[in-house]
């Protein structure tokens, strides 16, 4: 319910300001829904929607399954920690803009290098994230599994994942937001399709209604993601937790 | 009852065990320990607090490697450990506890052991929502699921209010007749030892060496309160003249 009026409250404010506000700099709600309307119904809209879904989902599941296993190594094993850590805040610190430009340079202007650079933008996130959580591991249920000789496969399934999964989601969560906003970057260098590109040339048209038009309707969709995906598997994979189990056995 | 002539199961043959204390110098925990159970024998290892007991059950469970001696158990041998701390998986339920310990348990097996133990209640319950009683009686189900040549049990009783701590000990003394499960229980509390086990190992003050070995002829259940009483003098003197030396 809060999360409703709030949401309404935003809308008045934004209904609020357009009135004052030049309307080609910034056009009202009823505007840019019109605007939506009418890319919805050539069909474009929803076709660079969904190339731009498809580019975000390969990018971040590339960068989510290679980043948690390797801050899963580097979390449980000291020397490979040593080893990687230099390369991790190299790669912290290197502006996405510099590794979208030299994936293009280096790969071409192609979907391979567009995924790749977005992938490497968001891998670090991810190692950092879940290094964390393999660090916190409880190692008096390693013994546990040590003494009645768990196979591996039980282990990780059993005890590492439900370990891991708080920070999963927090990587995850960070890890979307994140990948979706580079994925638009690198649409703007280098596609010529995606939602990236559809604000490009609202840019170059000063179009703010047909920018906000395929801006908006993409944060919904990754809104719906995180409320209708993210946090319904959060609440399943944490609904051990009751009021009394605060207590760890 | 170990059947006459029974093979030797568990056979500990400790030399020496040190810790290195935050100041750098090796502290030794264990000397010259070596104790033999039989199959089918439950053997309780008894010694003031902090004197290397859980030291002994954990080089025996094989989470200490670093001594010198050795440890002598059946190839492939299973074993069952009920931990201090229940250290069950929070994130299962009581059943799914037991069923990813021991997977080739059946169902039956698991709902036999869970009424066994008085747990048929608490099968759906995960975890965080049991009383320490009650996890430490998961715990010690999860050990049998397995169906133990070894059942190691660290403090089994340990933090119960009394009267817990009086039903579990039958519980687990019911278990050990039932099941002939080879046993080895460390503990501080005598009555403990004298209640559930065939021969009690009595340590020293550290660094633990055996100091006494005492065999019950009648165990457990076919225990006379007189037996009971002579046995516990018995120890008591041993322990008594440790302490004067």
């Amino acid at each position: 319910m809060i999360r409703l009026a709030s949401f309404a409250a935003m809308i008045l404010v934004w209904q609020a300001a357009s009135y004052f506000a030049d309307p080609r700099g910034l056009p009202g709600p009823a505007p840019v829904l019109l605007a939506i309307v009418d890319e919805a119904k050539s069909g474009s809209l929803f076709a660079n929607l969904a190339v731009t879904l498809a580019r975000v989902m390969a990018a971040f599941v590339l960068a989510m399954s290679l980043g948690s296993a390797i801050g899963y190594l580097m979390g449980r094993n000291r020397l490979a920690d040593r080893w990687l850590d230099p390369w991790l805040v190299a790669l912290l610190n290197l502006p996405a803009l510099v590794i979208i430009v030299l994936a293009y340079i280096w790969a071409g202007l192609n979907e391979a290098a567009a995924i790749g650079a977005v992938a490497i933008n968001k891998l670090p996130g991810a190692v950092v994230v879940v290094r964390e959580g393999a660090r916190a591991l409880d190692p008096t249920l390693d013994e546990m599994a040590h003494v009645f000789r768990l196979p591996i496969k039980t282990r990780l399934r059993h005890i590492v994942l439900p370990q891991l999964a708080p920070y999963l989601a927090a990587a995850t969560r960070s890890g979307l937001s994140l990948v979706w906003k580079i994925v638009l970057v690198v649409e703007l260098l280098g596609r010529s399709n995606g939602v990236g590109f559809e604000i490009n040339m609202a840019f170059q048209l000063f179009d703010v209604r047909l920018l906000l038009a395929y801006a908006l309707p993409f944060v919904a969709i990754m809104l719906g993601v995180e409320s209708f995906l993210v946090q319904p598997l959060e609440r399943h994979a944490s609904r051990w937790r009751g009021d009394s189990a605060r207590r760890r056995y | 009852m170990p059947p006459a002539g029974a093979a030797t199961l568990l056979d500990v043959d400790i030399k020496s065990k040190d810790f290195r204390s935050a100041s750098g110098r090796p502290q030794r925990a264990l000397e010259n320990l070596r104790l033999t159970l039989k199959r089918g024998e439950a053997g309780a290892v008894v010694g003031p607090s902090g004197c290397g007991k859980t030291t002994l059950l954990r080089i025996v469970a094989g989470l200490e490697k670093d001594f010198s001696g050795e440890v002598a158990l059946p190839d492939h041998g299973r074993l069952g450990v009920v931990f201090q701390e229940p250290r069950l998986l929070p994130w299962r339920t009581v059943a799914e506890n037991l069923r990813i310990a021991a997977p080739q348990a059946t169902s039956m097996e698991v709902e036999a052991l869970l009424d066994a133990l008085g747990l048929s209640a608490h099968a759906a319950h995960f975890p965080g929502e049991l009383s320490l009683g009650l996890a430490r009686r998961v715990a010690l189900a999860r050990a049998l699921a397995i169906q133990p040549d070894l059942l190691l049990l660290d403090e089994p009783l340990v933090s119960l209010d009394a009267v817990l701590s009086l039903e579990l000990r039958e519980r687990v003394a019911r278990l050990i007749n039932e099941t002939h499960v080879t046993t080895l229980i460390v503990t501080h509390d005598l009555g403990e030892a004298i209640a559930l086990a065939d021969r009690i190992f009595i340590l020293s003050p550290r660094p633990a060496r055996m100091a006494a070995e005492i065999r019950i002829d009648a165990p457990r259940g076919r225990m006379t309160t007189e037996a009971a009483k002579a046995i516990e003098q018995e120890a008591r003197s041993i322990i008594a003249s440790l302490r004067s030396q």
